[in-house]
């Protein structure tokens, strides 16, 4: 979770946790004020439904010495928000505001009701589409682009899983579009570059050619061009496809890989491998 | 218009084969389990039992389409065995079904308004997350290699041993069997027709879930209802909607729920919790304790069937179990739920010791025979 470790916050986790899986909304405080409520004003049964086990989510999940144990036993850094989910708040605020609006005998008082719970749910939460819908421009719910750049490339290679140089965005999203195209760069690899540089010792590293690739054409790093045209052979990377802006573009089509096309807002290049790879599925049938 | 038009008949055959497992895990001569019920329970039997079959397909390397014809037997067999046993009930069930909406039109016609607009909302809209570069990859890659999770759906390079966190969560090796068998694509399938699902599932509990917390207020000492539920329960599902909208940090369920619909912990977060809660809610109710199906059966296929779907629940049924109902064992004094509420909390535990283990490095299960 963004950073936090047990091991570093120990008991002080579960609020930072807290506090992260609330953000900006005021939820959380509203179910509590639930609690206080089916305490004063709730029926027997109402009480029996959502008092005790709140008790004993305060008890185990929201106890902050349960981390810490959870901790010794398995790896719940990233993880341990998800106990918030089994706190029935999406049951119990809509449950208690229909059932004080219907609660309301007289029209204008529960209009009046109506306006000010609107308000205070209005006010506690955190609009998902506050910056507009992003409808999806296929049925596909992929990039237009994407789908131009896998048709591009098949076209190109007469290999069945050419192995491809993406963009962090387009590398998650391809195989999920088009599984033959094999992706140079693993998703951990990417999610350390997102928020680091590569080191010399990383870059120096015989066993992770990749990091060169990403150094050079992502991060913007000095990277030699002979280091870089050694990688994408070391990868058996083919195709690299970048940004139209990626500065590197006329660096690489100097260096000899040639532009097979563009789609869109992305541009294809192709490396020429010295000994051609070929990609092919372990054959099971041998097996039995 | 083909697609959506596959997408709706798709979601539509999901629906009846649910409420086929659900039938037959409900089955009682005598007694009728509400359709509702049935659909949910079923749901999480399907993924419980597809388990049983994937895993030594999947363990022993077997192709995908071996696994595919298997299922497919299985179901068929599962479809006969309701027609058989269950067509009894489908007219009278059909027939009480349009009594209610002849009675509720404007209830009805409100939670289909509130349905189609989060069906809209998750299903046509674009969301970029890193976890479906796991998920729906994985199902494009089961189906292009005809192999179950022996290549990396990230990379697509073959993989020496199975991945275990994911090994027991067969839930999208299932959706690689209905992409191969049907030939839809797994980005639809995953994207469009499995949200639109869950959706709908999950406002089915939400609907179940409002009638039987108003029905803890409303009712009287005769046990009759003070005033319509329906008003309430359309309004409940409303505010529902707008909490799910708006409680939205990149952690909540909600927000899982919106936008990343497909996956597993959605899935887990959302529908497998909120069905336990459900049966909670019933199993609290004295009366309504007696008249339950097999409710402990059912709590226990909700949370196995949950912890083939995603590994998360592993940890959460348990603890969603002990809260919700090691106070009302005690409170009823009814101490021989004990050995059910252990039995339902024992394979997501076994799951993650296995998981533990593995990590450890006490066992390693290969992608070839060594």
């Amino acid at each position: 979770m963004q950073g936090l470790s047990v091991f570093d916050k120990g008991i002080g986790y579960l609020e930072a946790c807290l506090s992260y899986y609330n953000g900006e909304t005021a939820y959380m405080l509203l179910y509590v004020l639930g609690l206080i409520y089916l305490l004063l004003k709730g029926t027997e049964k109402e009480k029996q439904v959502f008092l005790p086990c709140s008790i004993f989510l305060l008890l185990t999940v929201y106890n902050p010495v349960a981390p810490v144990l959870l901790d010794h036993f398995f790896d719940v850094n990233s993880e341990y928000y998800r106990f918030f989910w089994i706190t029935p708040i999406v049951l119990l605020i809509p449950f208690l505001t229909v059932k004080l609006i219907f609660g309301v005998q007289e029209r204008k008082s529960r209009w009046v009701l109506l306006l000010l719970l609107s308000c205070m749910l209005l006010l506690s939460g955190r609009f998902l589409y506050r910056n507009g819908i992003l409808w999806a421009d296929n049925i596909y719910k992929m990039p237009e682009d994407l789908m131009a750049v896998s048709k591009l490339i098949h076209e190109d290679t007469e290999a069945e899983y050419p192995k491809v140089f993406l963009e962090y965005e387009y590398n998650m999203q391809m195989r999920q579009y088009d599984p033959k195209l094999l992706l140079t760069i693993d998703r951990e690899d990417y999610l350390y570059a997102v928020g680091n540089q590569f080191t010399e010792e990383m870059l120096e590293d015989p066993a992770h050619p990749q990091y060169k690739l990403i150094a050079a054409l992502i991060k913007d790093q000095k990277v030699d061009m002979s280091d870089l045209l050694a990688a994408l052979e070391e990868t058996h990377t083919e195709y690299v496809v970048l940004d139209r802006q990626n500065q590197r573009i006329p660096w690489l089509t100097e260096a000899g890989l040639e532009t097979v096309g563009e789609a869109g807002d992305h541009v294809v290049l192709k490396y020429r491998l010295k000994e051609p790879y070929t990609f092919e599925l372990v054959d099971y049938s041998v097996v039995y | 218009m083909t697609q959506i038009l596959i997408i709706v008949c798709s979601v539509a055959v999901n629906f009846i084969l649910y409420y086929v497992f659900g039938s037959l895990v409900l089955f009682r001569r005598g007694s009728l389990a509400p359709p509702s019920l049935r659909v949910i329970v079923g749901f999480f039997s399907y993924y419980a039992v597809f388990f049983f079959f994937c895993v030594p397909v999947m363990k022993y390397y077997r192709p995908l389409s071996v696994l595919t014809k298997i299922w497919s037997a299985v179901v068929v067999i599962a479809v006969v065995m309701v027609c058989i046993t269950d067509h009894g009930n489908w007219k009278r069930m059909f027939s009480s079904a349009c009594e209610r909406i002849g009675k509720h039109p404007r209830y009805v016609a409100g939670l289909c308004i509130l349905i189609t607009v989060q069906i809209i909302l998750v299903a046509c809209t674009y969301h970029f997350t890193l976890d479906a570069a796991y998920y729906v990859a994985g199902v494009a890659t089961n189906v292009d290699t005809n192999m179950i999770n022996v290549y990396d759906p990230f990379t697509g390079a073959w993989q020496d041993h199975f991945e275990m966190r994911y090994f027991f969560a067969t839930y999208s090796v299932q959706d690689a069997v209905v992409c191969q068998l049907t030939g839809i694509a797994p980005l639809i399938w995953t994207k469009s027709v499995m949200a639109t699902v869950i959706i709908l599932l999950t406002n089915l509990v939400y609907v179940m879930t409002a009638r039987e917390l108003f029905a803890l207020t409303d009712r009287t000492e005769g046990g009759q209802a003070e005033s319509p539920a329906e008003p309430k329960i359309l309004a409940m599902t409303a505010v529902i909607l707008f909490v799910n909208l708006t409680f939205h940090t990149i952690y909540t369920a909600s927000q899982f729920l919106m936008t990343r619909t497909y996956e597993g912990k959605a899935i887990v977060g959302n529908l497998a919790l909120l069905s336990v809660f459900y049966l909670f809610l019933l199993m609290n109710d004295e009366k309504k304790r007696g008249l339950l199906i097999r409710p402990w059966f059912c709590v226990f296929l909700i949370c196995f069937g949950a912890s083939t779907i995603s590994s998360t629940a592993n940890m959460l049924m348990p603890v969603e179990l002990t809260v919700l109902f090691l106070p009302l064992i005690f409170r009823i004094r009814r101490y021989r739920w004990l050995l059910p509420y252990a039995a339902c909390a024992v394979p997501g535990m076994i799951f993650t010791l296995s998981y533990v283990l593995y990590v450890k490095g006490y066992f390693v299960f290969y992608t070839y025979p060594r």
